[in-house]
């Protein structure tokens, strides 16, 4: 998993970002680390089904994209 | 070089940080506004556009960066901007395949490939693993390409720009209109780039009110609207409400966000901050600032909201510092803050203002903004009473700004000879360390503006004293509004009309007098822009009449078809917030596109290359038809021939310095040398002083036969802006001796570089030829070497030379203090001057975030060796 797909990952740019738990400089692609969790992104969601391998649909009527974040969305469902 | 404090260490902070981030776009706001809007299909389009916003503002995922003190973004990243595909979606349709097939080049970058970025300081100037660049300026992450597609063609056919498109074509001489923008006559439309902007907000209702006092306005307004005439007004007031309720959402998000934070976090002080900024997002939002800071942070919120809301350039904050006294006086009475602390968050204010950034049309980004938000502070100017508006708080606001010097918010200060002489020596050693600001603005002329322009609206002189600038130059009118602090009323100002520099873009002076020459056509593309003249142009009164006749052709269907645009704006796309803040929508229950301001006189015609135009035209004027050295036929030969040079883009080199002769350049030499030494601007020449100001008094009255949407006549505005680059590359030799493709003269005053051999009071002389208040501004750009205003005494000599052009009636002057080998340094090693700035027409920017047209315009501009 990476930087990019954690919870603890906080968006500079497009390219990198801090971990929250450190504040440590980290590219958003590279690899993450021990502390990883996953952070609420559709992907993660029951709601959420892929249609494609980038798009997919949220409760089967809206289009979303399985990276999407969902930290603010009211529907998010985790998955088990 | 002047010494300047360094910032403080926390302010230094996020200013490295900011030089490492990289302009970058998100999807969020654009998908949840275009889902929720689709739900909502035949909704009151006011409510339905409230919805969408609110469901933009709920979803954006809160970003709180450790060591901030004041919060909140208009995206999740430092410097993030979302499209708004309503406005415009033709973009991102017109690139789908070319942004697919970057998506799969996409992969991993590696941080070598990150940190080579560095020239073009913020920009991603091209696709690098898994970031798509957009236009070489913003970067998308590669997955969030297909949703943005997929939004962008929701809009297909709906959006303000196809809506737009499809009125306007109705206007008699639209395709006049079609060729004026495809030969750059004209640099963009603002209905569906930039509807909003180069104005003043208002912050006065959030400061008074608090979100739930404003809601509550609401509420009571609904009850006395609804069922009654003008029903609009119910929506209005349901469409606030609806807004504000997202907003607060927005808040509470970053509330809860810090309070995860601090729920980790190992440093005691760090976890204290972030549970004090949870308190007070959570304070704010429902109730009035209890403090100088939350007053800070509250104006941040709305600042931020009103720039999501629209793309918009040129929201300025105004008289900021007149605005948040009243809460600093208090606190410091109180001695709950320190001109220390203030100084801190003031520098976090300048940060914050500086991450901004503005998702608009390519063309708008690069080739009018260069990348900057012109978020314009007054300091200085006077009170409702007539004195001295200056006060302490502005003090630190300069203070703040010489440590630490970054772009926005650029500063202007508002000069009458009531502000104390202190201040603006404090002004001036600012200016001296080579910020580019402050500008150093008349204030009297902008009141003679303000009385001539909106008195018939009802602006008595006091309340034109509560004017600022808006966007990089706009003079905007202003209203006193009585804020009231713990039993004691101050009357704050604030911005009461919509956005200006709406209207008419930039029309190139030079290319209508090249369409003059040449029977109509933009000879570049060999394309017919206007009806044939077909005149032999047999005297100077006769090409003047031509020119004049197509500049009005140009202004008629510019202002019609624009019209339109802004009216299918206002229909599809309203402004609430903006509208909220600015009196006396809230009190009238009408949005700024219904008049609900209290002003409303605000469309203008912004015009680039008057100077170049107006040596162009002297020089035609004494070499063919006074003296007969040369006929027009052989100088329009020259001016296709480029007068034996290599063109500009062949060369890449934009300035007149610099320049490759061709081998028949001898066959065209005579010819530019007699155009080269023809009258020029800019020393004091009556001959070519006289056409200037027969140009501006005949500009500024024809503005006024040309009717706004808002049916109220236009007026002149006179800024370049950086659109002297684009239009200057796509204009062939002028009559002047410019060669082609090379950038104008900047501002609207400004000699063209190299031409002014007099010295400043020469200049001086020529750019108050003519009564600056009969436009909306003039401007003026000066580069002076650092050596000489040093010291104490360059510093009173060098406030000497600005009242000295102020008193004669000139509106606007600023300044680059820096050494032009130091420029040219910085061209060839720009990734050791991230943190060099310039001042370029109206704004300070980033020298490595600048176009080289522009670059190359700044460093061959007059250089002055002495003040005298």
């Amino acid at each position: 998993m990476k930087h990019y797909d954690c919870r603890y990952y906080l968006t500079i740019d497009v390219f990198k970002g801090l971990c929250k738990r450190d504040a440590h400089r980290v590219l958003a692609d590279d690899l993450a680390c021990e502390n990883y969790e996953n952070a609420r992104k559709c992907k993660h969601c029951l709601n959420f089904t892929l249609t494609t391998t980038d798009m997919g649909l949220c409760m089967s009527i809206y289009d979303a994209y399985p990276e999407m974040n969902a930290m603010t969305c009211d529907e998010y469902e985790r998955k088990t | 070089m002047e010494t300047k404090n360094t910032p403080t260490k926390r302010a230094e902070k996020f200013r490295q940080t900011y030089f490492d981030a990289k302009s970058s776009v998100s999807v969020e706001f654009p998908y949840w506004y275009t889902r929720r809007w689709e739900e909502l299909e035949g909704e009151i389009p006011i409510i339905r556009r409230a919805e969408a916003l609110k469901s933009g503002f709920e979803h954006i995922t809160p970003f709180i960066m450790p060591g901030e003190l004041i919060a909140m973004r208009k995206a999740n990243y430092l410097r993030g901007s979302h499209p708004m595909p309503w406005l415009s979606e033709s973009f991102f349709l017109s690139k789908e395949d070319e942004l697919y097939k970057e998506a799969l080049k996409a992969g991993k970058a590696s941080a070598d490939e990150v940190t080579t970025m560095g020239q073009g300081g913020g920009n991603v100037t091209k696709s690098t693993g898994n970031v798509i660049s957009i236009a070489g300026k913003f970067g998308l992450r590669k997955e969030e390409m297909p949703i943005l597609i997929k939004t962008a063609k929701k809009w297909f056919n709906k959006s303000v720009e196809d809506i737009g498109h499809k009125y306007e074509k109705l206007v008699p001489d639209y395709d006049i209109k079609e060729e004026i923008m495809r030969a750059v006559i004209c640099m963009f439309d603002s209905g569906y780039t930039l509807p909003q902007g180069r104005e003043v907000i208002n912050y006065y209702y959030p400061l008074q009110y608090g979100i739930e006092g404003i809601k509550s306005i609401c509420i009571s307004k609904q009850n006395s609207s609804a069922g009654y005439p003008e029903i609009d007004r119910l929506y209005f007031y349901k469409a606030v409400h609806t807004m504000l309720e997202g907003l607060q959402t927005w808040i509470r998000n970053h509330a809860q966000e810090a309070r995860f934070m601090a729920s980790f976090e190992g440093n005691h002080a760090q976890k204290e901050e972030f549970l004090e900024l949870a308190e007070r997002l959570e304070w704010l939002s429902e109730n009035t600032p209890r403090t100088f800071h939350d007053a800070l942070q509250l104006i941040w919120i709305f600042h931020v909201a009103v720039l999501n809301e629209d793309a918009i350039s040129g929201l300025s904050p105004g008289r900021l510092g007149q605005v948040l006294y009243p809460f600093w006086k208090q606190d410091m009475e109180k001695g709950s803050i320190t001109r220390e602390a203030t100084i801190e968050l003031l520098e976090c204010m300048r940060m914050k203002f500086t991450e901004l950034d503005c998702f608009a049309s390519m063309g708008v980004v690069g080739g009018v903004l260069s990348g900057n938000t012109f978020n314009n502070l007054c300091i200085g100017g006077l009170n409702k009473e007539g004195d001295s508006a200056a006060n302490d708080l502005e003090m630190l606001i300069l203070e703040s700004a010489m440590s630490c010097d970054t772009p926005q918010p650029t500063l202007s200060l508002l000069y009458d000879e009531k502000i104390p002489e202190e201040f603006l020596l404090k002004g001036i050693a600012c200016t001296k360390i080579g910020t580019g600001y402050p500008a150093w603005i008349n204030n009297r002329v902008a009141i003679e503006f303000l009385m001539n322009n909106f008195q018939h609206e009802g602006m008595q002189l006091e309340e034109a004293r509560a004017w600022s600038i808006g966007g990089c130059l706009e003079t905007s009118p202003g209203s006193w509004m009585p804020l009231e602090l713990n039993g004691d009323t101050y009357l704050i100002p604030g911005g009461s009309a919509p956005a200006t520099s709406v209207g008419v873009h930039f029309i190139s002076l030079p290319k209508v007098l090249e369409a003059v020459l040449f029977d109509g056509l933009d000879k570049r593309t060999g394309r017919r822009v206007y009806p044939s003249h077909a005149s032999e142009l047999e005297s100077y009164d006769e090409l003047w009449t031509i020119f004049k006749r197509y500049f009005c052709i140009t202004v008629e269907v510019l202002t019609l078809t624009n019209n339109i645009q802004h009216d299918i704006w206002g229909k599809i796309t309203p402004s609430i917030i903006n509208s909220m803040l600015k009196p006396d929508c809230l009190e009238a229950g009408k949005d700024i596109s219904n008049k609900g301001s209290r002003y409303n006189r605000t469309f203008n015609v912004e015009i680039c290359g008057g100077v170049n135009l107006v040596n162009s035209l002297a020089s035609i004027r004494k070499n063919v038809y006074e003296d007969e050295k040369i006929s027009l036929e052989e100088l329009k030969e020259a001016i296709i021939s480029n007068f034996g040079y290599q063109s500009a883009q062949d060369t890449g080199s934009y300035s007149l310095i610099e320049q490759v002769k061709t081998s028949n350049y001898i066959d065209w030499m005579k010819t530019h040398k007699l155009c080269l030494d023809a009258p020029k601007y800019g020393n004091d020449d009556k001959y070519v002083d006289d056409i200037f100001r027969d140009w501006q008094h005949w500009f500024s009255e024809m503005c006024e036969n040309y009717r706004s949407l808002y049916d109220e006549a236009l007026y002149s505005c006179q800024i370049s802006v950086s659109t002297h680059g684009p239009m200057g590359a796509v204009t062939l030799a002028t009559p002047d001796g410019r060669l082609s493709g090379t950038t104008f003269a900047d501002g609207s005053v400004s000699a063209y570089p190299g031409t002014d051999r007099n010295g400043p009071y020469a200049l001086f002389n020529s750019a108050t030829c003519y009564n600056h208040a009969i436009s909306q501004n003039s401007q003026l750009n000066m580069k002076i070497h650092p050596s000489v205003v040093a010291g104490r005494e360059g510093s009173v000599k060098f406030l000497e030379l600005i009242k000295a052009y102020l008193r004669k009636g000139g509106f606007h002057v600023q300044f680059n203090i820096v050494d032009s080998k130091m420029l040219k340094d910085a061209q060839k090693h720009p990734e050791q001057y991230r943190g060099l700035m310039v001042r370029v027409a109206g704004f300070t920017q980033y020298w490595v975030e600048l176009g080289k047209q522009i670059q190359d315009e700044v460093i061959a501009r007059t250089e002055y060796e002495q003040l005298y």
